[in-house]
């Protein structure tokens, strides 16, 4: 497989049809061959785009890295604060702010399938420590319903001003 | 035989040992996947209907951490296969390419679906239409809470209606009366299928332009992301690939005629109305040929595909451009634009970046179309293109960056084949925060 720069000059198709075209419109079966500038130039812009693609990548990587290991502490304290050994906990990362490490974990109450009993959603932040983070505040919510302002109940805490309603 | 002639004998025979042990451990990778997955209750596997249960008894509940390591074990033995078949065709006979890609591609046809909820969102698309008499271009999933495909879509396209051209669409009609498992498994069937016919178009074309047929196969057929995620969730990328290697095959191999012109065009069409992203073949292909066989192809194909479109699913059905812009505005957290995004602090993709990843997109086209005209390979232009589209989009999933594979390998521009295994490479290093920090 050969560099278009290292193909042969251009040359005309002629085939039946495009030979009616002038010259220049004529179809091309390989580039002109060039000084081999614009192939420099082109490989090192994608060089340089895969080096940017590269460094995105791996930074990407740490971040979820340490982002897991936030989450891995946030499940690690529920289980503490409540008592439960349970792991079928959902994470809400963003209701507090993406981009932020500030957390709302929810689990049941009791032994139940996900979500089939009252949840106790916990409002975590802070470094971790010891394998484990602050608790501020938190809230329940009803059975089967997805956390929204308006289930939500008891709420203690630091929790963010209007979080339950009123 | 000199010493140097002996040394070198003796080493030689030490490769096609090593390619074999590699193909092995290719095939022990897979084979780990399928049957840990076939167990269910992962976050790997979807919620399906039981469909691998004889496979069960053998394999453990697959975590993500064996996930990972089966698939950079694969992604390494892949890696070394290749760079080993490069150099030398000792390394892997014709048969024994054969013999892996069949081995790879059937364990993961016996599986379970891996990875991905979309083929269940085919089968509900199909009996919306089929059993339920709804239009699928109007209503998503939800709209057939009843129905027994119901349970198996993924939550957030319950509400999305489909994005998939009217072809497809009607092409998975008739498995609706299947039921969810017959349709199920003729979905895996039709992949497993588009694939061993891209397979056998990507060695016609290989050998066209006098390039290693083996060593395309091979680097198509036994790719991990190929064999895992595009055939592993029976997606309908592999049948778009499919037609897209077919308009290829038209114009490369043989006597090139303007007949075939015309149906590489209409081919390209039918691609398209699988799934869209193929027609970006369509201007190059018009701009290297430079006759008007390809485009009248094409246009007979799309005024027979408009009224068919029309009449089966009403304008919806044939406004391809509408579903393209609304997935565009999606946001995956595996895209490159998101990893940027959080390269420079930013919490995410903006609706701004958006437009300039647009912008840039439009720029790269117009660039590669400058060159095809010029006389640049267009398939190779193509694949460029394909690839371009998949590191500037915004909602990247793995089967996306399969699509330009099949064209860097019979392309006559090899930065292409390296510049797609690149991007593929990063896409798996992305995955892998699960094994370095486990959250249950």
């Amino acid at each position: 497989m050969s560099p278009p720069q290292a193909s042969p000059p251009p040359t005309s198709a002629g085939r039946e049809p495009s030979s009616r075209l002038p010259d220049w419109l004529q179809p091309r079966d390989r580039e002109s061959a060039g000084s081999g500038r614009r192939r420099l130039v082109e490989t090192t812009l994608l060089v340089l785009v895969g080096l940017v693609l590269t460094v995105a990548t791996v930074y990407d990587l740490s971040r979820e890295v340490k982002v897991n290991h936030r989450l891995i502490a946030d499940e690690h304290t529920w289980r503490l604060y409540t008592g439960h050994d349970y792991h079928d906990l959902s994470i809400d990362q963003e209701l507090l702010g993406a981009g932020t490490d500030h957390e709302v974990v929810c689990g049941n109450t009791r032994p139940a399938a996900p979500k089939a009993t009252t949840q106790l959603c916990l409002v975590i932040w802070g470094p971790v420590i010891d394998g484990r983070r602050t608790v501020h505040g938190g809230w329940y919510l009803a059975p089967h319903v997805e956390d929204v302002r308006a289930d939500r109940y008891g709420c203690f805490g630091e929790a963010p001003a209007g979080a339950c309603p009123s | 035989m000199s010493e140097r002639g002996r040394a070198r004998s003796r080493s030689e025979r030490w490769v096609p040992a090593l390619g074999g042990l590699l193909a092995l451990l290719m095939v022990a990778a897979v084979a780990e996947i399928v049957l840990d997955g076939a167990l269910g209750h992962s976050a790997l596997i979807p919620k399906s209907p039981e469909i691998a249960g004889w496979l069960q008894g053998i394999g453990e509940r697959l975590g993500y951490r064996v996930f990972l390591i089966a698939l950079l074990v694969m992604t390494g033995a892949y890696a070394g296969l290749l760079v080993l078949a490069g150099h030398t065709q000792a390394a892997i006979s014709k048969r024994g390419a054969v013999i892996l890609i069949a081995a790879l591609q059937l364990i993961v046809f016996a599986g379970p679906i891996l990875i991905s909820t979309d083929v269940f969102s085919y089968i509900a698309y199909a009996r919306m239409g089929v059993e339920h008499g709804l239009n699928p271009y109007l209503h998503g999933p939800v709209a057939i809470q009843g129905d027994p495909v119901f349970q198996y879509v993924g939550h957030d396209w319950l509400h999305v209606a489909t994005a998939y051209g009217p072809l497809y669409t009607l092409l998975s009609y008739p498995l609706a009366p299947l039921g969810v498992v017959g349709a199920l498994w003729a979905m895996k069937l039709e992949a497993l299928l588009a694939s061993g016919g891209t397979l056998a178009l990507v060695w016609r074309c290989a050998r066209a332009r006098e390039l290693d047929p083996v060593l395309a196969i091979l680097i198509v057929g036994a790719n991990p992301l190929y064999v895992i995620y595009g055939l592993g969730g029976a997606h309908n990328d592999l049948i778009m690939m499919f037609a897209m290697m077919v308009a290829v095959s038209l114009t490369l191999v043989g006597k090139v005629t303007p007949r075939r012109e015309a149906a590489a065009g209409a081919v390209i069409v039918a691609g398209a109305l699988v799934k869209a992203t193929v027609a970006v073949l369509l201007p190059f292909m018009v701009l290297s040929r430079r006759r008007g066989a390809a485009i009248v192809g094409a246009l007979a194909a799309m005024l027979v595909a408009a009224i068919i479109g029309y009449g089966a699913f009403g304008l919806q059905g044939i406004n391809v451009v509408a579903a393209l812009n609304r997935d565009a505005a999606f946001v995956s957290s595996d895209s490159f634009a998101t990893e940027i995004a959080h390269l420079l602090g930013k919490p995410g993709v903006f609706p701004v970046d958006h437009d300039l990843l647009k912008a840039a997109l439009v720029l790269i086209g117009l660039y590669l179309a400058w060159r095809t005209w010029r006389g640049y390979d267009w398939v190779a232009a193509s694949g460029w293109l394909l690839l371009a589209i998949s590191v500037t989009s915004t909602w990247l999933l793995a089967w996306y960056i399969l699509w330009p594979l099949p064209l860097a390998v019979v392309s006559r521009d090899r930065r292409l084949l390296a510049a797609t295994l690149l991007v593929q490479a990063l896409f798996i290093v992305h995955q892998l925060a699960p094994l370095f920090a486990p959250v249950q």
